[in-house]
Parts: C-alpha cells; structure tokens; sequence
C-alpha cells in the first residue's frame, strides 16, 4: 500500500481528527485563509464560493504523481496533445503537462503505455447529489433563490462512485425543475471517499432556473402559462436589481443579489424554440447575467444564431438530436451540431443523472460524434466548454499547469464505449483503480 | 433516380427483366430452370467481409442467388444480370438479430393494437395453438426423436404464422432499424425477417422458447417445477426403456403420460428452450442446478447476477440474454457477490455461458435521447466488451447467439454459404461509434440506401463514387475482382479529424479458427 | 371526338326518360348552347351545343347548327359539366351495422327516399350517389341511386352496384375473404354431386325405361312407372356463396378497402390467382404511405376511390399529392367529398380544385367526379359523361368548376332543371 493511499484512507477516515491535527476546529475551514485566522474567517468566506478545505488535505497528504501515458489529451485552448505525454501533481495540483520527461525523485509513477490520460469530465447538470430521485424538487413556492442542494448531498453515493469510475469527476449538483427558481446548486467533485467538505469545489456553484417545459402546474394558478412562469422570474429579479442597485440587504434576495452582480452563474432549464429564445432575451437581454442555457432541446436548435449573437454558452442534453419532436424537418437533425455551428461560446454536454445514468456522461459525446459530430470537440463539451461556461476553468476542465488534478486514465478513446477507466485521480489523489477496485463501470 | 421505395419492389422486376433479356437461363444452367422463374443474383463486390464465423476476407465479393449465399470469394463469375453492391473501401457484416424488439418494426405505426397470439402460456393458460388448433401434445409427438418437432414447426422455409398476416412491409421503423443494423428480429415469440416491401415468408421461426418461472419468493413453485422435471426425466426413461422391451413384448404396457407436463417433456427432448427470467443469484443458482440434473440447456433472460455464479451456468451449458449496462446497486450488507457488473458478459463467457446482447430498451426511441435503445445494438455490444469481452464474441451476441435462440442459426447470424443474404455494408468496423451503415441486403436484396432515406442521408453524405471504381451499372468482368484480390492492406477508416480514434487492433486477424 | 353534323330531331335515344322533382321541366326535345363543355372523357368542346331528347344526350358538337323549330336554350356564358357522381357514401341512411360476413345484404333495403338531403344534395350538384351498407367485414352490396327521385322506383338506378370488403392486415381478414370464396368451392362441390345424382337418376330411368318397354314387348307385367326426371336444378346457393358467384362470374364487381400500403400487398396474397372486378376504397388520412405501392396499383391500372386530400410523408412536412401519383402511374381515381355530408358535398369540387392547383391533370380531376365513380357503379354506359346516349344529368357553372370564385348556376337532372330557376 502506498503513503499516498494510507494518507488518503485516513483523510477519509476522520477529518476532524485530520484538522485537530493540523491545530483547527472543528468546522470546515477555507483554504486560502491562514490556519491561525480561521476562527475569526467569516461565513461568507466558508460559503460563499471560495474553495473550502479538500486542496489544503491535499497538499498535505498526497504522494506526489507522476503519469506518464501513450495519448495525453489536455483539453487546453491550444489543442495541445501530446503522443506520449506526461503528467506531474503534486499537493493537488498539476506541477507539469507535456512530453515525457524525467520523472523526479519522490513521484509516484503510473505508466501506461497504450493508455489515453485526459481531464476530468464535469457535468454541469446532475442530480445524483441526493443519492436517488427524492430531495430534488421542493414545489411549494414557486421562486426559492435562497434553497441550496448543500443539505441533500449525500457523499460516496452509489451513483456518485460510479460517475466518479466512468471519469466524470466533477459536478454541479442542482435542483430539479418543478418550480421557476427551485435553488442553487453545488459543485462538488466526484471521490470514492466523500464528505462534504473533502468534496465541495464551490457553494454555492450556481443558481437553477428552470423557465419552461416543466414548471406550468396548469393549476389555473399564477404560473400555469408562460405569461405567469415569466411574470413570476422578471418579478424577483427586478426586486433583487433594485436591492443590488440601492445596496439595501434583503435576505430573501441575497443569492439572487449575487446574480445580479455577475458573481454567481445561473442555469436555465429550458427547451423549444420559444424556451431557448425566451430565456436568453430575459436572463441576457434584460438582466445580463451569467447565464447558461440548460437543455435546449426538440427544436431548441432553431434559436441557436440568437443564443451565438447573444454570447450565451449551451448546456445540451439529454437529448442531443431532433427528429420528430416540435417541428418535423424530415431528417435527423444533430442538434449538438446544429448548436456548435451557429458558434454557441463555450457547449457542453450533460446527462440530467439520473435520467442518463451520470457514468454515461461520456455517451452523450459519443452519439453525438455518431451523428457527425466532431470527436475532439465532443470532449472539449465533456471538460473545458462545461468548466469555462461555469468560470470554475481556472481550477478544472483541463490539464494545465496550476490547475487541479482531475486526472483520468482510460484503456483508449473515452468517446468509444469499448473503453475503459483505469485510473481516477481527484484533487491530485487515486481515487479508483480498476485493476485494484474491480471495474465499476 | 429512383427512390427506395420504388427500388427494392423493382429491383426483382428488374432482374427479372434484364435476365429475360439475356441469354436464356438453360444456356448456362441447364433445361430444369427454364422451366421456372429466372434466378435473381446479387452481389457484394470488393468490400471486407467480416463473415462472423472467425473468417475476414479482405477485397472480396459475395455473391447471393435467389436470397442465399452462393458464393464468397475472389474472381466470382458474376452472371448477366447480378444487381451489383459497390463494397470497396467498406466493410460487410452480417445483419444484426433483435430480440425481444418492439412490434412497431412490423406492425408499423398505423398497426391497429394487434394482441397475437401467445403460444406459449404461463402455467394457468390451456396449451392450445391458435395458429392451428391443435394441442401441444398434437405438435409435440411422443416420439423420442425431437427432430420431428423442428421440421414441422420450427425454422423451416416456408413457415406460417399469424405474423405473415398482419406483417407491414412499409413501416417506417422497419426503415430506421434496417439502416442501424438490424435484419431479423423478434415480435412477441416470432423470428421475423426485416424484408421490406414483402409480405412472404417474413416469418422465420415460432416458440423456440417455453417461459418457466423459478424464483425465490415463490418456493412453492420452484417445488412445482422440480416435481414436473422429475416425473417427465422418469417419464423419459420409461419410454425409453418400453420402446427396448416392446421389440421383444409386443404386450408391454406403454408408460402412460397421464401427469407429465407436456411442455417440461419438451424441454427435456429438446424440442423447446427452457425460459427463465431471472435475476437473483440464488435464483440462477437454482437454475442452473436443475439444468444440470435434468440435463437442459437453460435460456436466462436478464441473469444481472450471472456473473455471481458465472461456473455453474457455464456447467449448465446455459444461455443468457443480458443487457451490459443494467445497474443494480451492490448490497454491502452481503458477504457474497451481488449487484450488477460491467464484466457480466465476459465472465459468463468465459464461464461457457452463450450470452446473447440486448440494449435496455428494445424499442425505437425517437424523442432526442441516442445510445439506448434499439438502434444501439452494436454499442450496446460496445459495452460488453467494455467490461472485458472479446470483439468476436461480442459480434456473436448481436449476431448468431440471438439466431440460435430462435431456432434460426442455419438461416441467419453469418455470412455463410447456404445462408440467408443478410449482410450490412458499413464505413468502418461495426463497433467504431462513427460507423455508419451504407447499404443493407435482406435474402439478396438491397433494402436499405442510406443515402436514399430520409434519417442519415445528412449525416456525412457518401462522398461521391470515384471514377476508377467499378461501375456498379456495368456487366461484371473479371478485372474488378482481381484488383480486390490484389488490394491485401486494410481500406483506410475514414478519420474525421485528426484526433480521431485509433483504430482498434483487431481481435480477428487470427486465422480460421473455430 | 369532333362531329359537325347538322342535327335532326330524334335520334333513338334509349326509352327509359328521368323523371324529375324539378318546378321547371323542359321540352321533350330542345338543344343547349354553352360556352363550354367539359364532356369528362378528356375533351373539351368549345360553343358546345348538345341535344337532349326525352332526358337523354342524342348529340354533342362543337357549333354545330340547329335545325329550325327545336327549342334552344343559349347560355353561352356558362361552362356545362356532366352532373358529379359519388359513390361511395352512406347519405341519407342511418342505420348502423355489425361485423361479419353478410354480402347478400343490400344497401337499398334501408333507402328512405322522400328526404330533403337527396334534394339538397341534387342542387349541389351530386345527381347520382352510391350507398353502401354499414359495418365492418363484408357488410353488403351498395345501391347506385338518383338524387333526382320521389320513389324508390325512381331513385334506384341498379342494385348490388358493388361488393364492399373491408380487408385489414391480419389473419382474420385473410380467413374471411377465404372463407367466402371456400363457400363458393363448397357449392360448387354440392352442384356436381347433385347433377352427378341427378345424371345417375337419369340414366336410371333410361335404363328402366328402356326394361319397360321390352317388357311391354314382351307382354310382361308392368310396374307403375315413375315420371322422368326433370330438368337438371342446381341447389339455390346460400347467402354467402350466392354473391361470391356473381363476383367470380365478372357481375358484382368489389370494392376492398384497405388503410395502408402493407394491406395492399396483403390483399394480393388474398386474392391469388383468383380473377374478378375490383377496386380500391382507401381513406386518406394524414400520413398513410400509399404511395409507396402507387406504381404496382398503377401497373394494375385499378381504380381507387378517395378523398380529394394532400397528404403528409411519415415524419416529414413533405406534402404528397397522392391522387396525382397514382393517376400518373396509370391508376383511376375515383374522388368521393371529404366528408359525407352536404357541407362536404357543397366544396367537393373547390377542394378538388386545390388538388389541380398542386399538380393534378383537371381532366382526370374532372373524370374522377364523374365518369370514374360512374364506372364504379357500372352505370357508365349511361351516366358519367357528356356522351351521345347518356342521361342528360348537367351542372351549369359561370366559369372553371375548380374555382373558387365560380357559382353553380343550375343543375339539369334528366333533362329537366332541377331548382326554380328556370335558363333562358
């Protein structure tokens, strides 16, 4: 057994144990901020988006990692892949990507020849948190921008492991679409030993809207019909403008106020031709947010030159082709393409997990390839389109220097189902081996 | 040019008509066949034929008459009149078989809710054909030879079911399920061949699989059963041993029959397969310990926790019809294997299990969501091999395996001589996720054009033919041939990108093996 | 066909004159001048003028000249077409029906005819309809009637007009149209045996005839003898056989509905190698893929009886003009309204019309309002067309029948106009 593994063991074990060690109470502690002062750290800083305690673990427990490997797919923006390449991580990081080269003393190898090594996948639309279908959705009010899934996470769940084993190594873990504004979500990586605080990348990750195709109660309530669903975002978001405008602070807008600031992105769950278009002339035409569109799907795709003029990224899935639903083109019509072409910033895929299984996450890139699409482009959607639409690129969706080490080793092209995971590293931690853990996936 | 639809239903017209033209039939074989119809030819020039029995023949031509394979080699003499399939640069497989598929493929969307007839009954249903009327005990003869069984019901030319009445020769799904792979499959417990724009002979076989029930929360039942099993084993012998002794004793009393369920006898005399669907370990522990007492060979529908007990099911000889990527959480409280694998079908494999490969929905999904449904079939084998199969063997399990179930394997699931002409024409190895099919031939005729269809022609539109290929409008000459013959590299895959998978090193460029 | 001959009064019309429920009746004899006439048999007659005696069409020409003394009724701003045919409906009947093998049954048992629909109906321009029986299965032999009729006398034109068979794609529909045709084979068993019996009774007789009359020679006793054997009588058929007999000897053609292109090759399988009338009745709805088997249907040159609709191409937004297809493959339409009510039957023509517009030849259009649907009934040796010898059922109409802005000025029923309007 390796140090790095028995540190991992025992960071799993008891991370307060881990931080009585390292002198700190008993809550979570920000990482960026001195040990000695985190007694006085505020809240906000716990919470409030800055990155809690896994990279700190991290730096002091990992062996550091070298990998070296027949295809390195780096996802960066100058397309750079390097046939071998090599990788070196430590304390959580990535140290060096690029051709082979020495590996220095200290460094733990993992050398596979025919293997392919490629960033993290992150799916930006995911439900898995939760461990099965309950606790996504609390339908009561129709707008709840101040709910966050942070309390209905239930870490290394089944579902979570096995995304994690099929390389999907981060996720932002959202509420469902039964109301307007159902909450924030949080984005966590996926680790075979998880606890919320070894876990949480960033909380809140993002707000969930969800604008049309499933919050219409049709109770003859206000909200049955767009007229009402739309009434009842543009009126919350005009209250939190105002608060943000005047500064006046009001709990209840508090997150929505981060929103309005451009501090926080917000996902919309939308679809249809009039969906799409009507989420990005609300949430970008009128308030200029950070806004993603979520879904887009049937024929989602004819509003795909507005949503490019508008600068507004996709987030597409699970369906990924149209042919019959919303207007009948006579043909199958790729609509990831169709997305792409019209110069969407930044597409990415997801899964909706579990409505696709979170594992198959790769899958959603594969048919689309099946159907014309680019490959290359296909992972691109699977890393740095997802983590740059989000802002979380300066830590995930690549393998840069700086960045985490969200590394996955796979038997081949991950795009093709006959491929396997090898190897998992998370926060520059093995988190799966196949040929030790058996493969889950 | 023409469209499909007006293809495949010329296409025999147009043999016909270009053959009558010819030479007369007697000229080149004989004055028997003038007397009938002219013999249709077609052939598959120049393409990489994959024939699933271990054998790649690169470069070469197949060549089908009246809907079986003729031939398959190099320099065919292809006669006057042979509807020619320009394969170069392609590969030939042979056409996928479904099981359990949604009905839509032949019933189309305009079926109106055809409820068939299921012969094979749960215990409480009487044992009546409503095909013909008659009674199990009628089809199935005393007769210890259980071959009499198969040639009068089973997988024969010129079967008849009630699924050759209310066969749509024009459904649209038939189309989509065509252009993914697909040639035969099964509607409710039929085979049925995809031949679009035909009602004859469209169904292939009937019943080959008789549903038992064994499962833990049942233990009566499982008693039931054992007790069916043993009385028709002693049943067996009996009979067995009267038919020795009457030889001699004309007066030896018959064993009566009276108690023994007909439909374990036929199991035990191999006339039927017995179904289980089941997914529990121990369930399949069970199973597969009175199929090797009673000696059958047990088909497991589902078997999630096959791999569990992959030996004894290999010991039985069993079958097991799996989908890859079925999920059951593993039950930590368990000391034992449990839950569900990737590796299912590899280790039942290994094990000697014959695992037949189904996607998790068998239906055809046309609401956006890809990579899950029927169409999927070669990725869902995909996954099988994922978890560790080999490639050949996973072909297997979308090919000959599903055949053998239903009784069809000496028709389908190769590409053999005396076989039906099912074969697919791909751009690039079957399993790659941006294959595509190009043609497919159903019993020699080309039913399927990607490009002349509505769904993929799109879609990375076949380039247009180069000029120094064969024509495929010109006679046949020998020429065409020899230069497939001379091409032995393998025809490049098309790469999209640059970053484009690696081709996979092939499992099957070992030689003839068995 | 061009004629240019001076008219002269009768012309040995048929007998049978159309009684009329028309305020206005006409001359036994006058000529028509129009402006145009659309004949239905693909020609076009220009200053057309047509003779009408006794209600029957004695001549039609291009300005042919009258012969001094016969009536002449000038409309030459109007455009004559023969009078619209429908036949395949179910107006004016309300009976619903059952599911099985009945084809004795005959629509016209359920014809009430003193009904203002049928008058409506003859305004509309609808002079002559075919009913058909209700159900499903074989439910019966429809009734070529008149719109233009007080009494079932004069309303029925010809009984068993066809054989009507619903044939769907399954085993129970195969079963019943074999089990018909069985039943034919049945009887026809039954007869040779009986005439086999009946030669045998004959011969019998003979023979013991012939022993009398030795025996009379011979001065032997004599038996009463029994009286000769009559004529040969076959057996009556039962009510299934009876009909299918007629449809075997070429007298009560059949028309098979079917729903898709699968039930059309399903229905040659049923028919076999069997020879007999028969056409088709497919609905058009939607998305049906008839289309697809338009070429074999063409080839057979059959006649189809549908709605004057475009349709859609599965999945697709692709329109198909599927009464165009098939008419350019070599098949007859026969055009029934969208909808079997008077509403439908008042804008049969303008929806026919849109199907001209998107591509139908109009004379075939024409032909399949009237000729075509004529021949479906077998009444096109007398209705159906502007023909010498045929009823002179007209519609009179200000300009071309398939525009919408045109008005159907006048119908004539039998010579006589139907309608108070009386042209001058």
């Amino acid at each position: 057994m390796t140090l790095a593994r028995l540190m991992t063991r025992l960071a799993g074990a008891s991370i307060p144990t881990a931080l009585a060690v390292l002198g700190l109470g008993g809550v979570a502690s920000a990482a960026f901020v001195p040990a000695g002062d985190l007694a006085e750290a505020p809240l906000d800083d716990v919470y409030g988006g800055v990155r809690p305690i896994r990279i700190e673990q991290a730096a002091f427990e990992s062996t550091p990692l070298a990998i070296r490997c027949g295809r390195l797919l780096t996802m960066s923006g100058e397309r750079a892949i390097f046939d071998p390449g090599m990788l070196l991580i430590s304390k959580g990081r990535i140290e060096y990507v690029g051709a082979p080269i020495e590996v220095p003393d200290g460094y733990q190898l993992v050398d596979r020849e025919e293997a392919w090594v490629a960033p993290g996948f992150v799916d930006l639309h995911s439900h898995i948190q939760t461990g099965g279908w309950g606790d996504i959705n609390d339908m009561v009010m129709p707008t709840n921008a101040q709910f966050s899934t942070r309390s209905t996470i239930v870490p290394s769940n089944a579902s979570m492991r096995r995304a994690m084993a099929a390389g999907v190594t981060t996720q932002l873990g959202i509420p469902g679409s039964g109301t307007s504004i159902s909450g924030f979500g949080v984005l966590y990586k996926s680790k075979a030993k998880a606890t919320y605080e070894n876990i949480v990348l960033q909380d809140p990750g993002g707000m969930k809207v969800a604008q049309t195709h499933n919050p219409e109660r049709g109770a003859g309530d206000l909200g049955a019909t767009r007229a009402g669903l739309s009434w009842l975002l543009e009126e919350i978001n005009d209250r939190a403008v105002d608060a943000r405008d005047s500064g006046r602070f009001d709990p209840a807008l508090e997150n929505l106020v981060r929103i309005q600031a451009r501090e926080l992105p917000v996902l919309i769950h939308c679809a249809g031709n009039d969906g799409v278009a009507g989420t990005v002339r609300m949430w970008k035409g009128r308030y200029d947010t950070r806004c993603v569109v979520s879904h887009g799907s049937f024929d989602g795709w004819y509003a795909a030159d507005y949503v490019a003029s508008m600068g507004v990224p996709v987030n597409h899935g699970p369906r990924t082709y149209n042919f019959t639903l919303g207007i009948r083109e006579g043909r199958i019509v790729n609509t990831t393409q169709a997305y792409i072409d019209a110069g969407v910033p930044d597409f990415s895929l997801n899964t909706d997990a579990p409505v696709i299984p979170a594992e198959e996450l790769f899958l959603q890139g594969t048919v689309s390839a099946h159907l014309g699409s680019d490959p290359y482009q296909m992972m691109q959607a699977l890393t740095l389109g997802p983590a740059r639409s989000f802002g979380i690129d300066a830590h995930v969706g690549s393998l840069e220097v700086g960045k985490d080490a969200d590394v996955v080793i796979w038997s081949g092209d991950p795009l093709d189902p006959r491929s396997h995971v090898e190897v998992v590293v998370v926060d520059g931690d093995i988190q799966y081996q196949a040929s030790h853990d058996g493969q889950w996936f | 040019m023409r469209t499909m639809n007006q293809r495949f239903t010329k296409a025999a017209l147009g043999a016909v008509a270009i053959l009558s033209a010819a030479l007369p039939a007697s000229a080149f074989f004989g004055d028997d066949e003038s007397e009938q119809d002219p013999d249709v030819y077609l052939a598959i020039v120049g393409g990489d034929i994959y024939t699933g029995t271990g054998e790649i023949l690169r470069g070469a031509t197949m060549l089908s008459k009246n809907g079986k394979i003729d031939e398959i080699g190099y320099d065919l003499y292809l006669p006057e009149g042979t509807e020619e399939v320009d394969a170069h640069g392609l590969r030939v497989y042979p056409g996928l078989v479904a099981l359990k598929a949604t009905s839509r493929l032949t019933q189309g969307t305009f079926a109106p809710g055809l409820k068939l007839h299921e012969f094979v009954p749960e215990v409480d249903h009487p044992d009546i054909c409503g095909d013909c009327g008659k009674s199990f005990e009628e089809i199935v003869p005393s007769a210890v030879d259980p071959g009499e069984y198969s040639t009068e019901h089973l997988a024969t030319d010129g079967f008849k079911s009630d699924f050759d009445e209310s066969f749509d020769p024009f459904s649209g799904y038939m189309v989509m399920a065509l252009g993914n792979g697909i040639t035969t499959v099964q509607q409710s417990s039929t085979a049925v061949k995809l031949k679009r724009g035909e009602v004859d002979g469209v169904s292939l076989s009937e019943k080959t699989m008789t549903s038992m029930s064994w499962s833990g929360s049942n233990p009566s039942g499982k008693a039931d059963l054992r007790e069916k099993f043993r009385d028709a084993a002693r049943y067996q012998d009996e009979l067995r041993r009267w038919e020795e002794v009457v030889k001699k004793d004309k007066e030896a009393k018959e064993p009566s029959k009276k108690g023994i369920d007909s439909r374990v006898l036929a199991i035990l005399q191999g006339a039927t397969l017995a179904k289980f669907s089941s997914n529990d370990r121990d369930d399949l522990l069970g199973i597969a310990r009175l199929a090797q007492k009673y000696h059958f060979r047990p088909v497991i529908e589902g078997c999630v926790e096959g791999w569990c007990v992959a030996d004894e099911l290999g010991r039985a000889s069993a079958y097991a019809i799996i989908n890859p990527r079925v999920r059951r959480d593993r039950q930590e409280n368990l000391t034992h294997d449990n839950g569900s694998s990737i590796e299912n079908a590899a280790i039942l494999t290994r094990a000697g299990v014959q695992v037949a490969i189904t996607p998790g929905n068998t239906s055809i999904d046309m609401g956006g969501i890809s990579g899950r449904d029927l169409l999927s079939l070669p990725l869902e084998a995909g996954f099988a091999i994922r978890g560790g199969l080999d490639e050949r063997t996973a072909l297997e399990g979308i090919t000959v395996i599903p055949a053998r179930l239903l009784g069809i394997d000496h028709r389908v699931g190769s590409l053999e001589i005396g076989k039906d002409c099912d074969a697919l024409i791909t751009d690039g190895d079957l399993l790659h996720y941006q294959t595509f099919v190009q043609y497919t031939v159903v019993e020699g005729k080309l039913v399927y054009d990607k490009q002349e269809e509505i769904f993929y022609k799109n879609i990375r539109p076949r380039p247009e033919p180069d000029v120094a290929a064969t024509d495929p409008g010109e006679a046949p000459a020998e020429g065409a041939s020899e230069e497939a013959a001379a091409s032995e590299e393998t025809p490049e895959v098309e790469a999209p990108s640059e970053d484009a998978v690696e081709e996979v090193v092939e499992v099957e460029d070992e030689t003839v093996e068995d | 066909m061009k004629m240019r001959k001076l008219l002269f009064g009768l012309a040995g019309a048929l007998a049978l004159a159309a009684p009329s429920i028309a305020a206005t009746s006409t001359p036994e004899l006058f000529a028509l001048k129009v402006g145009r006439a659309e004949t239905a048999t693909g020609e076009s007659i220009e200053h057309a003028v047509i003779l009408i005696e006794n209600g029957k069409i004695v001549t039609i020409g291009q300005d042919l000249e009258i012969e001094r003394g016969i009536p002449v009724i000038d409309r030459s701003d109007l455009v004559v077409t023969p009078g619209f045919v429908n036949c395949y409906s179910r107006a004016g009947l309300s009976s619903s029906g059952a599911s099985g093998t009945q084809p004795s049954v005959q629509a016209s048992t359920e014809l009430y005819p003193r009904q203002e629909l049928f008058g409506d109906l003859l305004k509309a321009g609808v002079t002559t309809l075919g009913l058909y029986p209700p159900g499903n299965g074989i439910p019966g032999q429809a009734v070529a009637i008149s719109t233009a009729g007080t009494t079932l006398e004069d309303m029925i034109l010809k009984e068993g007009a066809y054989l009507k068979i619903l044939m769907a794609s399954n085993s129970s529909s195969r079963k019943m149209l074999d089990g018909a045709f069985e039943k034919v084979e049945k009887y026809n068993e039954t007869v040779e045996k009986a005439r086999e019996k009946w030669e045998k009774s004959v011969e019998d007789w003979d023979k013991e005839h012939k022993q009398r009359k030795k025996d009379e020679k011979d001065g032997k006793e004599l038996k009463p003898e029994d009286p000769k054997p009559g004529d040969f009588v076959a057996p009556e058929p039962d009510a299934v056989a009876g009909p299918f007999i007629k449809v075997l000897d070429g007298e009560l053609p059949v028309l098979f509905s079917i729903r898709k292109a699968g039930d059309y090759l399903h229905l040659l399988k049923g028919i076999g190698e069997r020879e007999f009338n028969w056409s088709l009745r497919v609905p058009l709805r939607n998305d049906i893929d008839l289309f697809k088997v338009a070429d074999q249907i063409g080839e057979k040159e059959l006649r189809v009886v549908m709605e004057p609709r475009l349709t859609l191409m599965e999945w697709t937004m692709r329109e198909r003009n599927i009464p165009d297809e098939l008419t350019r493959a070599g098949a007859h339409v026969a055009f029934i309204p969208n909808g079997d009510d008077l509403d439908n039957m008042k804008k049969w023509r303008l929806h026919v019309g849109h199907l001209v517009k998107r591509g139908m030849d109009a004379d075939a259009a024409l032909a399949a309002m009237t000729l075509e649907p004529a021949r479906e009934l077998g009444l096109d040796d007398r209705l159906g067309s502007l023909e010498v010898g045929k009823d002179a059922n007209l519609l009179f109409f200000d300009g071309d029948p398939f525009q919408p802005s045109t008005k159907l000025v006048s119908v004539m029923s039998g010579g006589n106009f139907v309608g108070d309007e009386e042209l001058r």
